[in-house]
Formats: C-alpha cells, structure tokens, sequence
C-alpha cells in the first residue's frame, strides 16, 4: 500500500513538472510530426493521390468501352481519385480541358475493340493538360494497364482456343469445344475486372508502413527510454535531499520504498505512452493498428522494462550528474542502434544484430508488426526479452541499491 | 562513531544532547530511529529494542531530520499528508491531521503553496510538522533551528516547548547551548563519540570547578604570563587559544584585579576582559578544552 503511495507522490511530482513535461509529452509529438512528414517522401507514405476529373468520349457502344468505363474508370476503388465526366465529342472534351472543367480527357475510338479477336486494339486518344501532368500520368497509367491487359487476355485466350480446338477430347467429341470456349472467356473476363489498378504503400524495410507511422512507434521507442534517467534520478534525488533517509526512519521496508519508486516510474511511463499514441491517432492520424490490445501490452511491458532499468541504473551511479551523462549519451546509442533515427533495414547486417541488445529495438520491431497486422504468436519473443530485461534490472537494482 | 554512549529518557521528559559539529549526535540519533545499524549494546523505545522490531518502535518516533527532507515542489499540505500515509494513516485521517499540524506551526495560510517557494523558516517548519503527523510519542529533533532567522528560530523553540508540555517526549540535539538549556531538563553532553557529562543543567554546572569563567583578550600571549596565572590560588584551569586566555576562577572580582594588573605591568595590551558566569559553555570548555562551536 505504501509504494502506491510513494509511486502516486512520485507521479504527482513528474506530472507538474513542466520541464519534464515538455521534454517527456511534447517533444516525441513534435519530432513525431517533423520526421513524418519530413521523410514521407523518402519512406513511402500515405499521401492521397490527388482528384482527377476524366472526361470520356465514348462514340458508339463498344461493349470493352462500356467495360472500361463502368468497371474501371467508375470502380470503388478508383472512386477515391477519379471522377468520371461523360463527354459528347473530342472537340467538347479538349474546350472542356481548356476550360479546366475536365483535368484529362480519353477519347474511345469508333469499334474500339473490333479487332481484338486478332489481339489488335485500336489507340485510345489520351487529352493532357500540360499543368496537370501527375493527373494525366494517372490516367495514362489506367488506361495503359487496362489495354495492356485486355489484349494479353485476347492474345492467350486465341492461343487457349487453338490449342484446344486442336486437342483430342476437342476431335473425339469428349469435350464440348462451346461450353469450354465459353467457360474460359468467362473466367478471364473475371481476372480482367479483379485485376484493376491500386494504390499501394511503399514498404519500409520488409513491412509496409507509412513514415509517420514508422517515427510515431520510434519516437515512443525512444522518449520511453528517457523514463530511465528520470527514474534513476528521483531515488538518487531522494537519496542526496535525505527524504530517503527519512523515509526510512518511518515504518516502511526497504522493499516498499524501492518498490514504490519503480513503480512511479512505470506509472509515468504508461501515462507517456497512453498520451503519445491518443495524440498521434487522433491528431496525426497515426495508424497504431488494428489490435488494440496487442498495442497496448506492448506499451505496458516497455514500461515495465525502462521502470525496471531505472532501478539498475540508480544501483550501479551515486550521482544525478552521472543519470544525466547516461540519458545524454547511452540513449542516444540506444536510440541510433534501435533503429529510433532511422530504419534497421538501412543498417549493416552486423548493426542488425547488435540492435538486439537495445529494448526500444524489440518494441520498435514490435509495433510496426502490429500496425502490419501481426499475431500474438509474433509477440511472444519480444515481450519475453523485454519482460526478462525488466524483471533481471529491478531484481538487480533492488538488491543493489544503497539505501545510505 | 559513538562508543559507550548510555542514556535514558522518561515519559513527557525533555531531553537534550548537546555537543560540537560532528561529535556524534546525529550518528546517535540515527542508531535510535533504526537508520545505522550498531554492533553493541542495545535501544528500547517505550519498551520495544530497535533491533529486533524496528517498525514498532518507528511507529512511536518522529524524526525531525537536521536537513529539510521534504518535496520542494509539493505543497505544504501534500507533503504532510504524505508523510502521515507513511506513517500509516489514512488519505482522511491525514487530511484532518495536516490542517491541524498546519495550524500548529501556524502555516494554515500557507498550506496549498509550494515548499520550494518557503523561506528557509518556514521550511523548518513544515520539517517539524511532517514529524507530528502521526502524533508520535517520542519526538526527535537533529539541529531544527540550523541557518534560520531568529525570528522563526523563536517559533520554533516555542512550538518544541509547548509539545513538551503537552507531553511529548522530546529528544533534542544541538550545539546551541541555549537552546539546550531552555529546552531541556536533562542534558548529555557529547563529544568524539562519547557521553562526556549527563545531567540536570544544575548538576552540570555543579561540576564545575571554579564556576566563573575570564576571558582575556591579549595582543599576544607569553608563557610567562600564562605560568604566572595557572600558580594563582583562586585558578582552577586556564586554557589559552590564538590570543585569548579563558580562566576559570573561584574569586571572580579578586581574579579580575590581580590577572589584568598582571598583564599590564608585563607589559602586554589588554584588549578585552570577559566575564562569563557557569553555564554549559564554560563545563564543555573545562571537560575538552574547545569551545562548543569550534
């Protein structure tokens, strides 16, 4: 009951402290919010492509144009960056493009598809506006994936038919060329509607997460490991000041008082983590994943881990000086070597390997397979390093600790 | 280090151990509130040994540290109640306690500022009150009043003395004999570790050989001049430092005379001639030869 008490006053203090505040709260959301967007470019990033108007020019009822429109230009999932505008000429289209109501035109030639069967397409009329180059590169992308497509599909389905209207079954009445013919149009008309464009993420490393993502789960990496300077210092401070002294000159073990200091320590390291992800989700929009709890065991075990640290650090240095040499300089090893500043992938085989040693590394690692969708099964490994680095450092530190 | 210190102190009895910087009160001190461990001999408190039941005899005493031991950028009040819930109570009782403790050290108007914003009295204060949370039967005060203003000093003294009276037990340590002599029945006098002198403040006096103390200032000292003292009749002890000469004397007035026509008449400048009626001071001086706050 007395170490709640003593981890409650010991929150209490970190929390009003506003030196502490800015450096523990503040800091890891701003360089959060810098490095994301500073390096969305270079990692990869969830930036929106942006909203393109297409004017189409379909001039007869070509059944591939009507596919093209209605399948691909008006599907779900172009819906998010193309909106389709039906226009009745390629004259109407280029006025139209002229007068920004349009930011690409595609113009779909009479018996678009007539010769396909031979594996022939005719040209579609690609309209650009040269200030609007990405938009007609979207466009352009679409329909040259959708062409390139339809007459590789037209190709080997004439292939597929020659060889089967050549085959045995096929002359020997065992196969009805009808049915079969009319079976694999059906399903490479299927492949062709399922294989529409998409927008994917560029993937960091082996996983795929945007850059704020990456730094978000960094920075809450790094600025947790400051908790073990900070804890380290307050029982030292309470050692230098004599409130430690005093503390135990009331009926309290020994146990109790480092206890409650361990335990003030986690605390705070909770209530960082817990502010530091609400604020990345809900104002940088930072995607923690789909499991919450998976997210926040992570985040408890870390700070078991750096509260548990705090207390080795506190046994092995008698002054407060020399936490902050550790906090100034080790954690910024810590920080490097974790893959904090930038990402492990980056790093020599042989870095790779070191990172190991390094707690923010395993938690680091820990929340981008969460945010790529992970199982309990691939947490197993990194909560158990963490909770046995946590558990040796507090066994560790409170045997250790010199009370005088 | 202390050896061979023995002492007892009654109920409701206020008890001062006096002695220079670094004579062992505090280390004293410590062994009682179970902070420093002792090889030999043996502490009871209300009957309980330190040793083998530290938290029962910790739940009786309340340690008033020599440093101001409390969090500065709590409140007042916070800090008190805190250190009440170490003491055992609860979030209520120590809620209740702290107004009345702020009360007592007449801090009540103060109770919601922070400590680090106190002045060094004030401070002292609260050090005094985060000891009187849990109404501790034997209060134990190491140096309250050291680096403070007179006026808070006074606060101080008073507010001990009036727990006294109301039945504390006080054990009260200081190198401030006044403070000793106004505060204490009883008087152990330490030095280098041991127990040099224990007593009423009359019976310690009583000890003195040659009760008046001179002290004469001189340009410089001979030991001519010193000899020539020391075979006075009514001169008990001479102890001379840098220019100055404390003379313990049975004939105060015939002493006076006779030492500084002396002194003259060798031809040495009288600077300034003291005289000290017996009191603690001079029984210190007389036992170690130094003065209580060399």
């Amino acid at each position: 009951m007395k170490s709640f008490t003593i981890a409650w006053k010991d929150l209490h203090i970190r929390l009003k402290d506003r030196k502490g505040f800015l450096m523990m709260i503040l800091m890891p959301l701003i360089l959060t919010a810098i490095l994301g967007t500073a390096l969305s470019g270079v990692m990869g990033g969830e930036e929106k492509l942006p909203l393109t108007i297409v004017g189409v020019v379909v001039q007869d009822q070509d059944e591939l144009a009507t596919t093209f429109v209605d399948d691909v230009l008006k599907s779900k999932d172009m819906q998010e960056f193309i909106k389709v505008r039906t226009v009745p000429s390629e004259k109407k289209a280029k006025d139209w493009l002229k007068k920004e109501k349009i930011d690409a035109g595609v113009v779909i030639p009479v018996k678009w598809s007539g010769h396909l069967k031979d594996g022939q397409l005719k040209d579609l009329t690609l309209l650009t506006d040269p200030g609007k180059s990405l938009q007609a590169s979207i466009v352009e992308s679409i329909t040259t994936s959708f062409t390139d497509k339809v007459v590789t599909m037209a190709v080997s389905s004439k292939v597929v038919m020659e060889q089967l209207a050549s085959s045995t079954p096929v002359l020997t009445g065992k196969l009805d060329m009808r049915k079969a013919a009319a079976e694999i149009a059906g399903q490479l008309q299927e492949q062709m509607k399922a294989a529409t464009n998409s927008v994917s993420e560029t993937p960091i490393g082996k996983r795929s997460v945007s850059s704020s993502q990456y730094y978000a789960a960094a920075m809450a990496a790094m600025f947790l490991l400051y908790n073990i300077t900070t804890g380290a210092k307050s029982l030292l401070n309470e050692r230098a000041t004599e409130t430690l002294a005093r503390l135990l000159s009331t009926p309290t073990g020994r146990m109790q008082i480092v206890f409650g200091k361990f335990l003030g320590t986690f605390y705070f390291a909770v209530i960082q983590f817990t502010i530091f992800t609400l604020t990345t989700h809900f104002a940088f929009q930072v995607d923690w994943g789909k499991n919450l709890m998976q997210v926040a065991v992570i985040g408890l075990v870390y700070s078991f881990t750096v509260a548990g640290l705090s207390m080795l650090i506190a046994a092995l240095i008698r002054e407060e000086k020399t936490a902050d040499v550790i906090g100034g300089i080790g954690i910024q090893i810590f920080a490097i070597l974790g893959g904090s500043m930038l990402p492990l992938s980056v790093f020599p085989d042989l870095m790779q390997k070191a990172a190991n040693i390094t707690p923010n590394k395993w938690v680091l690692t820990s929340f981008i397979d969460i945010m790529s969708g992970t199982t309990w099964n691939t947490l197993l490994l990194p909560v158990t390093v963490l909770l046995t680095i946590g558990i040796i450092s507090l066994s560790i530190g409170t045997v250790k600790f010199k009370l005088r | 280090m202390v050896k061979r210190i023995t002492f007892s102190v009654q109920k409701g009895e206020s008890f001062g151990l006096l002695g220079p910087n670094g004579a062992g009160k505090s280390t004293t001190i410590s062994m009682i509130c179970g902070l420093l461990p002792f090889d030999a001999g043996e502490i009871e408190v209300a009957g309980k040994s330190v040793k083998k039941d530290p938290m029962s005899t910790k739940k009786k005493i309340g340690v008033v540290p020599q440093d101001i031991a409390l969090y500065p950028t709590m409140s007042a009040k916070d800090n008190l109640v805190f250190w009440g819930k170490m003491y055992g109570l609860t979030s209520a009782q120590a809620n209740k306690r702290a107004a009345e403790v702020l009360e007592y050290v007449g801090l009540k108007d103060r109770a919601k500022e922070k400590i680090e914003t106190f002045s060094g009295g004030m401070k002292r204060r609260i050090n005094i009150g985060a000891a009187l949370m849990h109404k501790p039967e034997l209060l134990i005060m190491d140096e309250p009043t050291v680096g403070i203003d007179p006026q808070s000093r006074n606060h101080i003294l008073e507010t001990v003395k009036k727990l006294n009276q109301e039945g504390m037990t006080v054990i009260y340590t200081s190198h401030y004999m006044e403070e000793v002599e106004y505060l204490c029945e009883r008087i152990g006098i330490v030095d280098h570790g041991q127990m040099i002198a224990l007593g009423t403040k009359q019976e310690l006096c009583n000890r003195l050989a040659g009760g008046t103390v001179i002290s004469l200032q001189l340009n410089e000292i001979e030991s001519e001049f010193i000899t020539f003292v020391k075979e006075l009749s009514f001169v008990e002890q001479v102890v001379s430092k840098d220019n100055t000469i404390e003379i313990f004397v049975t004939h105060t007035n015939l002493a006076i005379g006779e030492i500084v026509g002396k002194a003259v008449t060798s031809g040495l400048q009288v600077q300034a001639v003291h005289v000290q009626e017996p009191n603690l001071e001079s029984l210190f001086l007389q036992l170690t030869g130094r003065s209580l706050r060399d």
